[in-house]
């Protein structure tokens, strides 16, 4: 299926250039700014789309806890975010405190972000933009590095690492709802502040705001098209197709699938810091069972061994969602046809978008080169797969 | 200590519930059915729509809601199960699909609410079913408080596990779904009808999930997303406990509950999930075949 590839890095390089175009340019003809935010939106679903298709596509690991890494990413920049609002800075203390700690203290504790209640001191670093900023990318690459390591040193596969993983994230969803003193539980954090770099807020509705997440994309995108063409991902694309034969071939399979594991849970967490600043909130529903599952979704209607596919799927779906949600109406049916898509793609398009539009590019390209049955007999073996 | 245990077994008994279905669906079959919580949720909703237009109660909506599940799930297994047999992601992610179809079309009245006709039971509003009054007294028994809800689920929970038992390790069709369970072509070799045997097996697995819905709705509110959280905790009990294995199933649902049960007394609800869901992720990393598994060829 891969092999198919190295004849279309040129196509790739159009598809990829083309939709970056398209994004970076999109600002220029989108005036209205309610819009824009809501795009940079689904762009950061987008970048959740790639983090899918890199593990599941790539590396053959259905990771059912990606909401997990995006929830920490998330988490951490909106605690930094919440003590830079107006409401945490005017508390009429020195340090800035939380509004929710203040309505859940106990009667006589100081109001200092360092002892209003025992646990509150943790989020003393937090004071510094940068220092939530960085751990948004070095928590979740820490849980995943640490959890990927005991699932694939053990030599757990398939089905159980989506079992191992989706009870990760339910586990950590409940510990934050538990500590309600740190995290607000349920409610999340909400009020919170403007990203601000060099003196410059990033007002989310702002199109500098956008250019953030449209950037960042870009790069994403890039990169991890660079990765997956790297002699690393080819051996990686090795060990999900056949691990007992890349394993007597002397590769560290385990090695692999940490590293690509860890590469997409960073993207996730980078993610959840992009939604954070475009969504002005952070809320436990981001480690729900069914946004986890929703990514996968997303990803698979794209195309799941496409970043590219994964991504545009990802945009796709939730601009439609978007557009069809003026009514309620409507947008509860918009989930039943999603169901129904989902049903569909998954019966009678197991490569998604995606494939439909690399079978159309191969199918011209043989056209174009000599009018030869080569790209039926690629479509005959992706069916096989 | 016996009131805590009691607590335990009668979280247990659910758990096994749930899980009885799904140890059948996936652990004989290789299908993860996503959309198992959802069967659930329909049996319950059975039991509201019979109280509501047939003025049934909650014992006589018990088969009713087995034939409604039973029948769904053989209509999931003819359009979508059997094309992925095999591909077990892929039935993962198809009965997903499933699953938010079934939710939508309770909230959205088959699509009649669009028509601005409305179903009494159904809709995207929260539903009781009534317990029989006799159910809901708590006694005192041997020095402690026996709720009868609890027992009686405890005793269908027994009745049903003994069933299944029976089926599968008595029967005729039994012994053919546990051919098919160890290799599916030897058991079409020695003439097994796979098609038919497997699409019945489902069909049965889901007639649990109907049965299991009515006995959450006695003490849950009714709603269209309450199969969720259940189905989770099904398949971590099924894994846990080893594919394929009753005893393993049942094993899993006894310790699982009472972990449950015991953490939940000594903190909270909350923390005590998270702790069974930490067991599990230890359990399953430690033996991902789980723990009473069956040796393979």
């Amino acid at each position: 299926m891969q092999s198919g590839r190295f004849d279309s890095v040129g196509v790739d390089v159009v598809a990829y250039g083309a939709f970056i175009l398209a994004i970076l340019l999109l600002p220029l003809f989108l005036d209205d700014p309610f819009w824009l935010n809501r795009i940079a939106k689904y762009l950061v679903y987008g970048m959740l789309g790639v983090a899918i298709a890199l593990s599941w596509g790539y590396a053959g690991i259905l990771n059912l806890g990606q909401g997990l890494f995006f929830g920490m990413g998330a988490y951490m920049v909106a605690m930094s975010l919440k003590l830079q609002s107006s409401t945490s800075l005017q508390q009429g203390s020195d340090s800035p405190v939380p509004d929710f700690m203040l309505w859940n203290a106990q009667p006589g504790a100081p109001t200092e972000l360092c002892c209003i209640s025992p646990s509150s001191f943790l989020w003393l670093p937090f004071q510094a933009q940068w220092f939530g900023a960085v751990m948004a990318l070095v928590v979740p690459v820490v849980i995943a590095l640490a959890l990927s390591s005991a699932i694939f040193r053990l030599r757990v596969s398939g089905v159980y690492v989506a079992i191992i993983t989706l009870a990760s994230v339910l586990l950590v969803r409940l510990l934050i709802v538990d500590a309600q003193p740190l995290t607000n539980g349920f409610n999340g954090l909400t009020d919170l502040g403007w990203l601000t770099v060099a003196g410059f807020e990033f007002d989310p509705y702002l199109t500098q705001t956008y250019y953030i997440v449209a950037v960042s994309l870009s790069l994403v995108l890039v990169l991890t098209r660079v990765l997956v063409g790297t002699r690393a991902g080819l051996i990686l694309q090795s060990t999900r197709d056949d691990p007992n034969r890349a394993r007597y071939l002397g590769f560290d399979v385990a090695a692999y699938q940490i590293f690509f594991f860890t590469v997409s849970a960073g993207i996730a967490g980078f993610a959840g810091m992009l939604y954070v600043i475009a969504a002005e909130f952070a809320s436990p529903s981001f480690m729900d069972l069914a946004f986890s599952i929703t990514m996968v979704v997303w990803a698979a209607v794209g195309g799941r061994s496409s970043l590219l596919g994964a991504c545009i799927g990802a945009i796709l779906i939730n601009t439609i969602e978007a557009t069809a949600s003026e009514s309620e109406m409507f947008q509860e049916a918009w989930r039943a046809i999603i169901g129904l898509i989902f049903i569909l793609v998954v019966l009678f398009l197991p490569r998604g978008l995606a494939g439909v539009g690399q079978d159309l590019t191969a199918r011209l390209i043989g056209m174009a080169r000599r009018p030869s049955a080569a790209p039926d007999r690629q479509a005959s073996r992706d069916a096989a797969e | 200590m016996a009131d805590i245990l009691f607590i335990g077994l009668s979280l247990s008994s659910i758990l096994l519930l749930i899980a009885l279905g799904l140890s059948i669906t996936y652990g004989a079959m290789g299908v993860i059915n996503m959309a198992h919580g959802e069967l659930v949720m329909i049996g319950a909703y059975t039991a509201v729509l019979a109280g509501i237009y047939l003025n049934l109660n909650l014992f006589l909506s018990l088969p009713l809601a087995f034939a409604t599940s039973a029948a769904l799930g053989l209509l999931i297994e003819r359009l979508v199960i059997r094309r992925l047999y095999g591909r077990i992601i892929d039935t993962l992610l198809a009965t997903w699909g499933v699953a938010i179809l079934l939710q939508q079309a309770i909230r959205l009245e088959f699509g009649l609410s669009f028509f601005d006709i409305h179903i009494q039971g159904l809709g995207t509003g929260l539903q009781n079913i009534s317990v029989p009054a006799f159910l809901t007294q708590p006694f005192d028994f041997a020095g402690m408080t026996i709720q009868p809800y609890r027992s009686f689920i405890i005793l269908v929970t027994l009745l049903l596990t003994l069933l299944t038992w029976f089926l599968f390790y008595r029967t005729r069709i039994g012994m053919q779904v546990r051919a098919i369970m160890r290799n599916p072509q030897i058991a079409a070799a020695c003439g097994i009808d796979v098609r038919r045997v497997s699409a019945l097996t489902f069909a049965y697995g889901s007639g649990l999930a109907g049965v299991a819905g009515v006995l959450l709705a006695g003490f849950k509110t009714v709603q269209p997303d309450m199969g969720t959280s259940v189905v989770v905790d099904g398949f971590l009990v099924v894994v846990v406990g080893g594919v394929g294995s009753l005893i393993g199933t049942i094993f899993a649902s006894l310790l699982l509950g009472q972990i449950n049960g015991i953490i939940a007394v000594l903190s909270n609800d909350i923390l005590a999930r998270a702790v069974v869901f930490g067991v599990v992720i230890v359990l399953i990393m430690w033996r991902p075949k789980g723990l009473f598994s069956f040796r393979g060829r």
